[in-house]
């Protein structure tokens, strides 16, 4: 059903707060009883003076596998970063996980400066900044190698830095590699999925994951002083896990990608009983992770996960991959969905979803591990990145260092959900990265990006491009304990198309996004409005929102 | 001694609706041939279970205990229908041997569930790469020596095409598995294998990844970009062998039409 068949103007009050920020104005229209009453507030941003017409490299203070003599299989999998404010001045801060040291915050001082400060937390995964206690002040969450859950890392405020108090999250106790934070039970407060990595797990000294209690797939929904727990699945070979509503029924489901033979899974609720189904007609063979959007405008969501897959055939790339690829060479099996290579999935409108991933030129960008959709070069449509290279001197002990080393691979979208590899925006980075998140880092308006790299800098690729024009949406949920709106779908109308985006706090490979929500729109393009659903089902309505500037729409 | 074997009226009706059933017809040889074959069979399968040989080995012994039965009987039709003839039957018999082992492949793989390294069909495991390159060379210079031998027509022509461009995809995957075994000698990788990577066409090959057709409609086209090597494979094959049949069955019907 149409929103906008039922959206009518939104209320907007509120005072002008600052010289630099536009308060929208108000209609008078009293909306129908699904809308909600918002204030806006827009902020400009303002556009790089810099414009080189590519990404800038920027080395950030961050090391992560660099203690280590040698590296191998696990601990070559890296760890994640993410992207969030944490000090509410605006800016976004990052997080560094780290798989052999401390994790390490960097506050943003603005003009791409960092100051760096450790974060106590060791041999971590994943990382996640997220308003978990709906305090206004947004936290952190760590994952960990091995025989580890999740940290939590309570955000208590102060000025002109935070501080931050590891605090139990009472009721999570299972072993954590991966994590996804929404409300997938509908009560209005952020729950938490985690996953175990079996193969670690037997590394250190539990023979049988699936038959351990604490290992699995679970679900934690939070209660009002305790999370309660649920396995979802005991076998869990878990890199990566989705949230999002894969089904169309205005419900999230669960979607959790394996590494190995072990299949992807994706549960949807029913009341209290979430069951498997099985909508995928392909998916990845060892999914690294999972990523969405709607990469054609055209209202259909397309699902992307990554896979070990040589982008480079030559003789050379191939000898240094095959004898690996001889290991790797999957099983058979007859109800086998699973294919050694990126898959792109896209809804056939009937419930089904078929793989694309070939068609539109995206299935091989070698050993990739995160994957981001994202308008670099805000024409409008989604394009691509994606980061890969691997370092396990017991699979590459014949390469130089054990390392697989390959270019990041950056794709534009032609406009029509397809696309072409971009070697010009100078993103073929050939650090070993695993998490990476896209965010505006420089307030300029445009996506930048950030890459966790094993035994490397971590970096920083400032968006020079200049192209195109942008609208940033941060959300706030007044009174809700889901503070930031996690899992509210975005659609802005213009004369170009609807895009649409939703709100995440989590994703991709082992990483965070943040929830600011990015529109990247053609430079002529006419904006229209912005219609903002809300995790409750409830809709505010923007009108002619300003293009360069952030909203903050607060409810 | 020809003449009079084509006049013969056809003691069997289907041989004469089908031509090429009675090109292949062994005749005065069937008892020696299937003598062989018993025998074949019969020492591959002691050689295999004692584990003398292995399979692609008993396959070749097999092959090798039918020869010269089929040279009697190859002999047999240069005589009776001359030189053109012989190597219809010739590549018949041999092209619906490789069909064979290409059927085995495929049974292996989607009917049994072995993995794709383990779906070798018979002869393959001795080495992908030797055997169908070998094989698709001689393959083509049959059939360009069946068309300067007389048998032409469009069906010839289509089959030639299909054979010409198997062949390109099979020099293009042995040239790269060359390249690449010089590449591992190089990094001092000397146990392993680089037989079965993908070719021209199908998942992985080299029109999924070029430039020039990535992402573009030829990539939408069902199975061009997207199937297994394996079924690439048993497809080339059986393209080429139901032109073979279609080809030789009418130029059979006019030969033997004209000489009935």
């Amino acid at each position: 059903m149409s929103l906008t068949r039922f959206v009518v103007p939104l209320l907007l009050a509120g005072c002008l707060c600052s010289a630099q920020q536009t308060h929208l104005p108000a209609t008078t229209v009293a909306p129908p009883l699904h809308t909600v009453a918002t204030t806006v507030v827009a902020t400009p941003l303002q556009a790089s003076v810099v414009c080189s017409g590519a990404f800038v490299t920027h080395r950030l203070d961050f090391t992560t596998g660099t203690r280590l003599r040698e590296i191998g299989t696990y601990i070559s999998n890296g760890a994640g970063v993410a992207a969030n404010d944490l000090d509410n001045d605006g800016d976004l801060d990052l997080v560094f996980a780290s798989v052999d040291g401390e994790g390490e915050i960097l506050w943003n001082e603005g003009n791409l400066q960092f100051t760096s400060a450790p974060l106590d937390d060791r041999f971590a995964r994943g990382v996640a900044i997220v308003d978990a206690n709906a305090d206004g002040w947004n936290d952190i969450v760590f994952t960990h190698r091995g025989l580890e859950g999740v940290t939590y890392w309570r955000n208590l405020g102060g000025a002109p830095r935070p501080t931050f108090a590891r605090t139990p999250l009472p009721g999570v106790d299972h072993y954590a590699y991966a994590m996804a934070w929404g409300d997938v039970d509908g009560d209005g407060d952020l729950d938490l999925v985690t996953g175990s990595y079996g193969a670690e797990l037997k590394q250190h000294g539990i023979d049988a994951p699936e038959d351990d209690p604490q290992a699995g797939v679970v679900l934690h929904l939070q209660g009002d002083d305790a999370w309660t727990a649920q396995t979802l699945d005991p076998h869990a070979e878990t890199l990566s896990i989705a949230i999002l509503d894969v089904t169309n029924d205005s419900q999230p489901e669960i979607w959790a990608a394996n590494d190995f033979a072990l299949d992807d899974r994706l549960w949807q609720r029913d009341g209290d009983v979430w069951h498997q189904i099985h909508p995928f007609a392909q998916t990845s063979y060892s999914t690294m992770t999972t990523e969405w959007g709607d990469i054609a405008n055209d209202g259909r969501r397309a699902l992307f996960t990554t896979d070990m897959n040589p982008y480079d055939i030559s003789p050379r790339n191939l000898a240094a991959w095959m004898p690996v690829l001889n290991q790797l060479v999957p099983h058979n099996r007859a109800d086998d969905v699973q294919v050694m290579a990126n898959v792109l999935l896209i809804g056939d409108g009937r419930g089904g979803w078929q793989n694309q991933a070939t068609a539109r030129g995206v299935d091989a960008t070698g050993w990739s591990w995160d994957a981001r959709f994202g308008d670099l070069d805000q024409d409008g449509y989604l394009d691509l990145y994606i980061v890969n290279g691997m370092i396990a001197a017991d699979l590459f002990g014949h390469l130089p260092n054990g390392e697989l080393v390959e270019e990041n691979q950056a794709y534009r979208n032609r406009g029509n959900g397809s696309f072409d590899r971009m070697p010009q925006w100078q993103l073929g980075a050939t650090a070993s990265g695993r998490g990476m998140i896209m965010a505006d880092i420089d307030n300029d308006g445009d996506l930048d990006i950030v890459i966790n790299n094993l035994r490397g800098f971590a970096q920083l690729y400032e968006n020079q491009l200049c192209s195109g024009a942008n609208l940033q949406v941060d959300l706030t949920w007044s009174g809700s304990q889901n503070i930031h709106a996690i899992g509210a779908q975005l659609a802005l109308h213009t004369d170009k198309g609807i895009l649409r985006r939703d709100v995440r706090a989590s994703g991709g490979y082992l990483s965070g996004d943040p929830v600011r929500v990015h529109f990247g729109i053609p430079a002529e393009a006419r904006l229209d409005r912005l219609e903002i659903e809300w995790p409750d089902g409830k809709v505010s309505l923007v009108d002619a929102p300003p293009r360069n500037n952030l909203l903050t729409v607060t409810r | 001694m020809t003449h009079q074997t084509l006049a013969t009226p056809h003691a069997i009706d289907i041989q004469s609706a089908i031509p090429l059933l009675r090109l292949l017809n062994p005749k005065q040889h069937t008892r020696i041939m299937l003598a062989s074959l018993a025998v074949g069979l019969l020492v591959s399968y002691l050689a295999v279970a004692m584990g003398w040989l292995p399979l692609w080995g008993a396959t070749a012994l097999t092959l090798i205990v039918l020869l010269p039965a089929g040279v009697l009987k190859w002999r047999d039709d240069h005589r009776r229908y001359g030189a053109t003839l012989m190597g219809l039957s010739i590549l018949v018999t041999a092209q619906g041997l490789h069909t064979v082992e290409h059927l085995v492949q495929w049974a292996q793989y989607h009917l049994l569930y072995l993995t794709m390294r383990q779906s070798n069909g018979l002869l393959s495991p001795a080495n992908a790469e030797w055997v169908h390159f070998t094989w698709n060379w001689l393959v083509l210079i049959a059939v360009v020596a069946l068309m300067v031998g007389g048998m032409r027509g469009g069906w010839m022509w289509l089959l030639f095409a299909v054979a010409f461009f198997h062949t390109i995809e099979h020099s293009y995957t042995f040239i790269r598995y060359q390249m690449i075994l010089r590449e591992l000698t190089a990094m001092d990788v000397l146990n392993v294998t680089a037989q079965g990577l993908p070719g021209i066409v199908g998942r992985d090959g080299w029109l999924a990844r070029s430039e020039l057709t990535r992402g573009t409609w030829i990539c939408t086209i069902p199975g061009l970009t997207t199937a297994v090597r394996l079924d690439v494979h048993f497809w080339w094959n059986a393209i080429e062998m139901t032109l073979l049949v279609i080809a030789g069955h009418f130029y059979l019907r006019k030969q033997f039409g004209k000489t009935a």
